[in-house]
C-alpha cells in the first residue's frame, strides 16, 4: 500500500513538473544552455524552483550515462545541451555560447 | 676475453639506446587513436541521450 502510494506521488509530482516546464519554456521563461541543463531566461522564485528541480534530475540521468559510457560528465552535458539545442522548437530560447539568450 | 666482452656489450648497450628513442614519438597513431575513441564515446553518449529523451520526456 504504501509502495502504491509511494509511486502515485512520485508519478503525480513528474507530471506536475512536466506541464511546469513545458509551460515555463513556451512562455520563454526558461530555456536550454549549451551544459545541457535548463536557464532561467526571465521569471522569478517558481520558474528558478522549476529549474533547478528539472536540473537536478537530468545531471542525476547525465551522471548515469557518463558512468555507463565510460566517459566525463562534461562529455555528455557538452552532447545534450547540443541534441537539446537542435530540439528546441521555434519560438523557445536557446542560450548562445556568449551567454546571450536567443529566440529560436 | 673479459675485457672484449665489456667492450662489446658496452658497444651493443649504446648501439641500442638511440633506437628506443626513436620509437618512442609515434603521434600519429596517437593521435588516429583519440579521434577513433572519441567518435565511438559520442554515438554511445548520443544513444544513451536518445534513450533518456524518450523515457524521461517530463525532463526536456
Amino acid at each position: 500500500m504504501r509502495w502504491l502510494a509511494m509511486i502515485l506521488a512520485a508519478t503525480l509530482s513528474l507530471s506536475a513538473w512536466a506541464l511546469d516546464l513545458q509551460q515555463a519554456k513556451r512562455q520563454g521563461l526558461i530555456g536550454e544552455q549549451l551544459n545541457g541543463l535548463v536557464g532561467v531566461v526571465q521569471g522569478g522564485g517558481q520558474v528558478n524552483a522549476v529549474a533547478s528541480d528539472i536540473n537536478r534530475k537530468r545531471l542525476e540521468s547525465y551522471r548515469d550515462i557518463a558512468r555507463k559510457t565510460g566517459t566525463s560528465l562534461a562529455v555528455v552535458q557538452a552532447r545534450a545541451g547540443q541534441l537539446n539545442i537542435e530540439r528546441t522548437p521555434s519560438g523557445q530560447y536557446v542560450q548562445l555560447a556568449d551567454g546571450r539568450w536567443q529566440r529560436k | 676475453m673479459r675485457v672484449a666482452i665489456l667492450v662489446f656489450w658496452s658497444l651493443w648497450l649504446a648501439a641500442c639506446t638511440p633506437r628506443v628513442e626513436v620509437v618512442v614519438p609515434d603521434k600519429p597513431i596517437t593521435v588516429n587513436l583519440n579521434v577513433k575513441v572519441d567518435h565511438e564515446i559520442r554515438v554511445r553518449v548520443d544513444r544513451e541521450l536518445e534513450k533518456l529523451f524518450e523515457q524521461e520526456q517530463e525532463l526536456f
